[in-house]
């Protein structure tokens, strides 16, 4: 929606004196054009989405709705039905678990991957590529694959872990609440890693080496290196990761929803299942737009918080 | 929509079929006096997948040509029914005859969406009591299903003979059995009680056998079915993950002999048959206490007829769904696919040609709707039930307990 | 022979272990779709007995849906750059306080689940007619493409001098014909990558295609898995064999272009 407005402004800021006024305006309608395709396509793709998800979101929209065609106003109800609801403060407890132990996890693996990859090796390149894998398999694949590996009784990692004496029994991964929401943050580190460690062996990649020549001669080799050259450097990079992480982290649907369905016992739940739950279970919309405006809110405070922090970085 | 495993069961408990001569010359379908001018029907079903897909087709074929019309077909996967008949609704370009699992019959009906069969020419004289419950809304029959199915007890007979055990008549049996067929690397009993509707379903032989309620589900009957679901588990006759397997998991595991008895229904039976080495029987539900009647619910798919403005084409409608309802018809779509008529009459005729489906035929006379007691507000119990389950078996609540944790108390 | 090449050897071993953990589940996928019928409990490591059944059920059965997939995800690289492109070269050449405005926009894009703008294009397409066909799917699948090809090509044509278009222009070249002239054939590398991301992003929906499609005739490969998932369990290695399908362009696509695929296109794009 912000991005609508981008064009005339541009029109008027766009460099070049003013007595060439006459090809200016030319110019400057040629690059409106450029963006305007573009700008049109986010409106389309995502702001008008967006406006129909609030308006929704007050509405009294069910399984009537649609054969008749009414949707009465019902003001902030839907919030509050969803804020009362005795699964939003389990779900919202599972969301931050699932997002921070994800985020945790794909960070610290992708960095120590990053470093390692970063040596350079025979086939460093065609492994490095291969990693991205996990992150380009369609979901479903991923999660029906995963599912099978993780049965309780008869599934290979059970199996295994049993085969090596490492546990005595089998591990209910999906089946106990107090393991699956653990299974289900192991899965989604799988599917996170690789966009985690290409990122990161970019920034570090476009850190110079005459750094760690310089460091060398003052004695910084091994961790003294990584701490006093690679980190101050990489945390631009860092904290851009961090944050898309947790944009995307907390949307997270089909990953849960493909291996537990939000169970057992709701343990698995978060916003983004119960959001699809009321939709599409309970058939009612008003209360899934609610718990998505919710889920939306969240995530553009923590942008917000980001870039703030960000801004404030740049400016010391 | 996304969850896999509502769509196992609504194709899994939807499997019928048809043989296109069953459904020949005398099939029933009285043509109406009135719809001369309606040269072709719309359908909408769920029946997506080839074997039914192609059986169906010519079973809705030879009506169509009884009726002297001709018909456009729609099918989609079966968890998308009920979001493409949304879809439909609000663009107001819902088929002229269009097919609803049972259970969302009613649902349906109290938006307004379907035409009462009555004023058309249609009865639900002779069916199975549960099913005009089920196709019924505020005293009016919405749809008529030609054949149905039930959930009952399925044991290996090699398994159970060489561990002398006799197929169990009561839950005690049933837990003692479970226990001695129980093994290293096999369960001695295997059932659905995943967080779906699907889970909600497998329970009920017991919730109902026991004679609980649905409009009391923090009663005691209720909470003893709850726990024997419990004891199996807990006694690790069967496996923890029956809290994420669906119907069809479930017959996976026994034919991979790795459960020893489990709950289905008749739709498994021609994957069971295709795995000649896996010897297999029915019986009814096992019951709490003796002189209990086993009681499940009643499974399969109506056939309605979305009001439409143009008079003639409604009537068309209901004359093709009256040809789908014929006895021949039924018979026909019963034996095809291991289901069973919808009409009593036909009940002991058909268990005498496929006797495999003996025990269902018991099963199906006794058997209820889930939507009989509370209409379209089944679906919230339902969803009461599959999440106490899911709260007992995984210990976070006890059989007690969990109802009223469930439903929010 | 030295010392350093001993090491490198040593490097490259445990790069092939760490590979071989991450990709365990690939590999399970393979397997699975090698095993005779019936089900994967009983299935070893191993396809010891390797039937190739299950592939072709899989293609007889999914082929079209592959060929499906294959035509909206070429579709969808099509759309997304020839949108994407000029709007990245405006805002890495054009000076404006806009630009980070854009940018913002972009960023919030992300944050809005898939299932809000599948619901909103679903009512939006029927009222078009757009339901159940290729084009819509291929629009609605932009709605990833775009705003990441936006963000890699902008950082690289962040790197190009302006001189560059200047001099173009002094020669009378208008703004539009100086960009597909001098800055497209330039960006070839970054195009691709862009592109070959937007591919792989439409390859592997399943949120759109389940919920704008609603009938048979227009069905991607995720959905045909889908399906199968559904009603098929009998039948596991048919299911795993579609899934190893729908698997072969990622791979494809990830080794063939993996000079392209350079980490800064990718790792500049988020700056």
């Amino acid at each position: 929606m912000a991005h609508a407005t981008l064009t005339p402004t541009s029109e008027v800021k766009a460099p070049g004196p003013a007595r060439r006024s006459r090809r200016h305006r030319g110019e400057s309608l040629t690059k409106v054009l450029f963006v305007l395709p573009a700008a049109l396509a986010m409106l389309a793709l995502f702001g008008y989405p967006v406006v129909k998800n609030l308006l929704m979101s007050l509405q009294d929209y069910g399984l009537r709705t649609f054969f008749t065609g009414q949707a009465p106003w019902v003001g902030l109800q839907n919030y509050t039905a969803v804020v009362k609801d005795k699964l939003f403060s389990d779900a919202m407890v599972n969301t931050a678990l699932f997002t921070i132990g994800s985020i945790v996890f794909q960070f610290a693996i992708g960095l120590g991957l990053a470093l390692f990859f970063h040596r350079r090796f025979p086939l460093s390149g065609v492994l490095r590529s291969l990693l991205l894998l996990p992150w380009l398999l369609p979901l479903i694949v991923s999660s029906a694959t995963w599912r099978s590996i993780l049965e309780q009784d008869s599934g290979i990692l059970n199996r295994t872990l049993m085969g090596l004496h490492l546990v005595d029994d089998p591990v209910p991964w999906l089946n106990s609440p107090s393991v699956a929401l653990i299974a289900v943050i192991g899965v989604n580190i799988w599917i996170g890693i690789p966009f985690n460690v290409t990122l990161l062996y970019s920034g570090l990649a476009e850190i110079p080496d005459e750094l760690y020549e310089a460091g060398q001669l003052d004695g910084a080799t091994g961790w003294r290196s990584f701490w006093y050259i690679t980190w101050p450097n990489l945390r631009a990079v860092a904290s851009v990761l961090l944050m898309l992480g947790v944009v995307y982290t907390i949307k997270v649907l089909d990953i849960i929803l493909g291996l537990t369905g939000g169970g057992p016992a709701n343990a698995t739940q978060t916003l983004a299942t119960q959001s699809y739950e009321k939709s599409f279970i309970d058939f009612k919309f008003g209360q899934g737009a609610a718990l998505s405006n919710i889920l939306i809110a969240i995530s553009f405070l923590f942008a917000i918080f980001y870039l703030r922090s960000t801004r404030r970085a740049i400016d010391e | 929509m996304i969850s896999k495993r509502i769509a196992a069961g609504l194709a899994g408990a939807t499997a019928l079929s048809l043989v296109l001569a069953a459904c020949g010359d005398n099939g029933g379908g009285s043509s109406s006096s009135s719809g001369t001018t309606v040269s072709s029907l719309s359908v909408l079903d769920y029946y997506n997948n080839d074997p039914d897909k192609s059986l169906v087709q010519k079973g809705l074929d030879s009506c169509a040509s009884q009726l002297g019309i001709t018909i456009k077909r729609e099918t989609v996967p079966g968890d998308t029914l009920i979001q493409k008949v949304l879809q439909q609704a609000s663009s107001k370009t819902l088929p002229d005859v269009l097919m609803l699992d049972n259970p969302d019959v009613q649902q349906i009906a109290a938006t307004g969406a379907l035409a009462p069969l009555n004023d058309m020419g249609l009865n639900g004289d002779g069916v199975i009591k549960g099913m005009v419950d089920a196709t019924s809304y505020d005293g009016k029959l919405y749809g008529l299903a030609p054949v149905t199915n039930t959930i009952a007890l399925f044991y290996n007979k090699d398994m159970l003979a060489e561990a002398g055990v006799q197929p169990p008549k009561t839950w005690d049996e049933l837990k003692a059995a479970a226990k001695k067929l129980t093994k290293p690397g096999r369960y001695g009993m295997a059932f659905n009680a995943n967080a779906t509707y699907e889970g909600s379903w497998q329970f009920l032989p017991a919730m109902w056998t026991n004679g609980g309620d649905e409009t009391d589900l923090t009663s005691p009957q209720v909470a003893e079915a709850l726990q024997l679901w419990v004891d199996l588990v807990k006694s690790g006759s069967a496996s923890k993950s029956v809290i994420n397997w669906t119907q069809g998991d479930v017959n996976d595991q026994f034919i991979a002999g790795k459960a020893a008895m489990m709950v289905n229904g008749p739709w498994q039976i021609p994957s069971l048959n295709k795995n000649p080495k896996v010897k297999w029987d029915v019986v009814q539900f096992p019951v709490n206490k003796v002189g209990q009647t086993p009681v499940a619910p009643l499974g399969g798919e109506a056939w309605t007829v979305p009001l439409n403005k143009d008079q003639a084409k409604q009537q068309k409608a209901a004359d093709f769904v009256k040809c789908l309802n014929s006895d021949e018809n039924e018979l026909a779509w019963a034996k095809a696919r291991f289901t069973l008529p919808t009409k009593t009459a036909l009940l002991d005729q058909y268990v005498t040609e496929v006797p495999s489906m003996k025990a269902f035929g018991e099963q199906v006379v006794n058997a209820r709707a889930r939507t009989g007691k509370l209409g379209d507000k089944w679906p919230e119990a339902a969803k009461v039930i599959y999440q106490a389950i899911q709260l007992a078996l995984t210990g976070k609540a006890s059989a007690q307990d969990a109802f009223k944790q469930a439903s929010g108390g | 022979m030295t010392d350093s090449t001993i090491r490198r050897a040593v490097y490259t071993v445990i790069g092939v272990l760490i590979l071989a953990v991450m990709l365990f589940p690939v590999y399970w996928m393979v397997n699975a779709s090698l095993q005779p019928s019936g089900n994967t409990l009983t299935a070893g490591f191993l396809p010891l007995h390797p039937t190739f059944a299950g592939y072709k059920r899989a293609l007889s059965e999914q082929g079209d849906n592959l060929v499906t997939s294959m035509i909206i995800a070429a579709g969808t690289v099509v759309l997304s750059l020839a949108i994407a492109t000029p709007c990245a070269y405006a805002l890495s050449q054009f000076r404006s306080r806009w630009v980070s405005v854009g940018l913002l926009a972009i960023l919030i894009s992300q944050m809005i689940p898939g299932i809000v703008i599948a619901n909103a294009l679903y009512t939006a397409y029927e009222r078009i007619g757009l339901l159940n066909s290729i084009p819509g799917l291929i629009v609605a699948n932009c709605s990833s493409g775009i705003p990441f090809a936006i963000l890699i090509l902008r950082s690289f044509m962040l790197s190009l001098p302006p001189s560059l278009v200047e001099a173009a222009r002094v020669d009378g070249a208008g703004l539009f014909r100086a960009f597909v002239a001098i800055v497209l054939p330039i960006s070839k590398n970054s195009l691709i990558t862009a592109g070959l991301f937007s591919f792989l992003f439409s390859w592997s929906d399943f949120l759109f295609a389940l919920t704008l499609t609603t009938k048979g005739g227009v069905r991607p490969v995720t959905l045909g898995i889908y399906q199968y998932l559904g009603t098929q369990v009998q039948n596991w290695n048919a299911v795993m064999a579609t899934a190893v399908l729908s698997a072969i362009p990622a791979i494809v696509l990830l080794v063939a272009a993996q000079k392209y695929i350079a980490a800064g296109a990718i790792g500049g794009a988020v700056k």
